[in-house]
């Protein structure tokens, strides 16, 4: 048909059919449960009434979808290099992308358009979110000659290029580079993820727990026997019990998890980028590319500090949605040299931690409001005019609010940021004490953000969006703050930098 | 070969984005979120009228009392919705775009010309009779660091749709 893509045109005309299905299925999705209720119900309603309602629905949506696909146009606008998407019956979106910057054009077929003999086109660009352009109903050959058209370009062609290096070509040569031991996927099993751990027991035995009671087994579990026992023995006796037996059932589960999970860590070079595979039942292997990376967020806690290991998180660039899962790679176990070597071939030089930054003790004062202040004044509250039986657990409040209160401490004094000339480093945690680091030409955007009240006080929030992730800093010294954001916007105003 | 040199930059002597002067949005923006909201209210109310004509339970309720406190949220939303309004500005610079949001805090946001990927024009149908488009500015870095621009006569929004759109080209 045309080759030529210089006029709006709309999709082929059979795609009303496309249309139609997809606005019933978004439509049953989102009325499912009325649709359910109703045809239950439908008993003491006249039948009459409930098939003209559900024809009317269908007519309904079939004008939508009639409308929906008379106001999609799409065209390449040669003059500016532009794909150009028009949609909307009442509302209407035009989005507008620039050739050079569409990544990857895929052609999509479902079962619906393979019955009718069209093809999906979806353009992708390196945001995120799939807002880009996506025609539903289209021709084979104009599928083809679409996207030839749109990849037609040249810094299309090279990003493809170094895309796409392929996988095999990377296994040919095997120097490892980094190889973790045993031993210290042992010391970082034994030393991480308490909490997570800890949750999950929680959950498994309330489960169980829960499924014995809705059986109707409670003898399994009579609670003559566990009030006998409560009695007999000393409440402390038994709270230490259960928390040294929790303990033992995390430290057993952290560790083979870990074990499964990263057995064999092998991480080889090549070609500049690198080659993780590692895993005791299935392997995986996953590669690296410095020039991908957006977020390394180093961490480590007091134990992991005296048995030097630590973890290193590495967040990559994301072009789409479910690739999020790969995008987060994880090396637990390297010492400080190994840390030091990835840190260089990432980033090419070592980051160092430059300027501090202190956050203002408004934001420790902040923290103990909402996690300590708050919670024990509804305490309180519920004691004096509801329950006086609450006061029986003033102990545990009183260690919930020193626990508390540790945590926030420690939380603030290691919470910092560094600035140096590339790099920017933000510290956190109260006891895995995380680093993250970004490179200021990696950033996409910078939000500063105030309170009113703070206005006087000069104090302000920074949040610096990357491709893969946020990383922001709060109430920090709001001046210098912004300072800084000039800086770095200067310097990505003028270098032409490549962010992935 | 020119001469390369690389001096030390001077902080104090880089452009300012906070003292950029931020364009407000168009009047005709207010009266969009004015009648948006007033629609969605007038059917909280009837629905509210509804059933209180039909469930005999609620009827124990005084109407007034009921009425006073539609009033007062109706209001203190409105209230609200002003201050947001007010806060929202925009500025395009020579190498980036400016937007300043938000309702209890300031938030201003700065996308560098050289990171968007793509943009769009959205034009609601209630904008379209005011001839008003919003702009969206899309980055590669998710939801979190898009700008979305409301309240622009639509000509304008053109306008900075191809000033951007040249502003892309020119950088790669």
């Amino acid at each position: 048909m045309e080759t030529n893509f210089n006029k709006p045109q709309r999709q082929s005309s059979i795609g009303v059919l496309v249309m139609f299905v997809d606005s019933l299925q978004k439509f049953g999705r989102a009325f499912f449960p009325i649709i359910i209720i109703y045809f239950f119900k439908s008993e003491s309603l006249s039948k009459l009434y409930l098939y003209f309602g559900l024809v009317g629905i269908v007519l309904v949506i079939a004008v939508i979808a009639y409308l929906s696909f008379i106001n999609f146009t799409f065209y390449i606008d040669d003059e500016n290099d532009e794909f150009i998407v028009n949609e909307g019956i009442i509302n209407k979106t035009k989005t507008t992308i620039q050739l050079n910057r569409i990544q990857q054009v895929n052609i999509q077929q479902s079962l619906l358009q393979r019955i009718i003999g069209v093809y999906a086109l979806n353009v992708d660009t390196a945001g995120s979110d799939n807002k880009e352009g996506n025609i539903k109903a289209i021709s084979h050959s104009v599928a083809l000659a679409l996207k030839a058209k749109l990849l037609n370009n040249e810094a299309r062609k090279e990003i493809i290029s170094s895309d796409e290096a392929p996988i095999e070509e990377v296994k040919s040569s095997d120097y490892p580079f980094l190889k973790i031991d045993f031993l210290s996927l042992l010391k970082v099993g034994i030393t991480s993820n308490y909490v997570r751990s800890f949750g999950l027991i929680l959950t498994f035995f309330f489960t169980i727990f829960e499924n014995l009671r809705n059986i109707g087994k409670e003898d399994l579990i009579d609670e003559r026997t566990i009030d006998g026992f409560v009695e007999n023995n000393s409440a402390f006796y038994l709270v230490s019990v259960f928390i040294l037996g929790m303990f033992c059932v995390v430290f057993v589960i952290n560790i083979s998890r870990t074990l499964i999970k990263y057995f064999n860590y092998n991480i080889t070079k090549q070609k500049g980028s690198l080659l993780l595979s590692y895993g005791l039942i299935n392997t995986q292997s996953t590669i690296l590319k410095p020039e991908k990376v957006q977020i390394v967020n180093i961490s480590r806690n007091f134990f992991q500090k005296k048995l030097n290991v630590l973890e290193i998180k590495i967040k990559q660039a994301i072009s789409d949605e479910s690739k999020q899962k790969k995008s987060l790679i994880e090396i637990p176990g390297c010492n400080e040299n190994e840390r030091d070597e990835i840190l260089k071939l990432i980033f090419k030089q070592l980051p160092e931690k430059g300027i501090m930054m202190k956050p203002n003790f408004r934001k420790l004062v902040f923290s103990i409001f909402l996690t300590i202040v708050l919670p024990l004044t509804g305490f309180f509250i519920f004691g004096k005019y509801i329950n006086a039986e609450a006061f029986e657990f003033l102990n545990l409040a009183v260690f919930y609010t020193l626990f508390f209160l540790i945590i926030h401490y420690f939380g603030f004094r290691n919470y910092r940021l560094y600035i140096n000339k590339n790099h920017i480093i933000k510290q956190s945690g109260a006891w895995d004490i995380d680093n993250e680091i970004i490179e200021i030409g990696k950033i996409q955007a910078i939000t500063t953000s105030q309170l009113f009240w703070h206005k006087n006080l000069n104090i302000g929030s920074l949040t610096l969006h990357t491709a893969g992730g946020n990383l922001s800093f709060q109430l920090g010294n709001y001046a210098k703050i912004k300072e800084y954001v000039n800086l770095w916007l200067y310097e990505i105003e003028t270098s032409n930098s490549n962010w992935m | 070969m020119e001469e390369f040199t690389n001096e030390t930059i001077d902080t104090k002597q880089l452009p300012r984005f906070e003292e950029v002067q931020l364009t407000a949005l168009h009047k005709n923006y207010w009266k969009v979120l004015l009648i948006n909201n007033a629609i969605i209210f007038s059917i909280i109310a009837i629905v509210m009228i509804f059933l209180w004509i039909n469930i005999e339970d609620s009827q124990e309720f005084s109407p007034f009392w009921v009425f006073g406190v539609f009033l007062v949220i109706v209001n203190v939303s409105f209230f609200l919705y002003r201050i947001s309004f007010k806060k929202k500005a925009y500025a395009f610079r020579n190498h980036d775009v400016i937007y300043r949001s938000g309702l209890v805090a300031t938030n201003t946001m700065v996308i560098p010309y050289n990171r968007v990927q793509h943009v769009a024009l959205h034009e609601g149908f209630l904008s379209r009779y005011f001839g008003l488009a919003k702009v969206e500015i899309f980055t590669a870095g998710g939801s979190a660091s898009d700008i979305e621009i409301p309240g622009i006569a639509k000509e304008e929004a053109e306008n900075i749709k191809q000033l951007l759109m040249g502003k892309i080209q020119k950088q790669l």
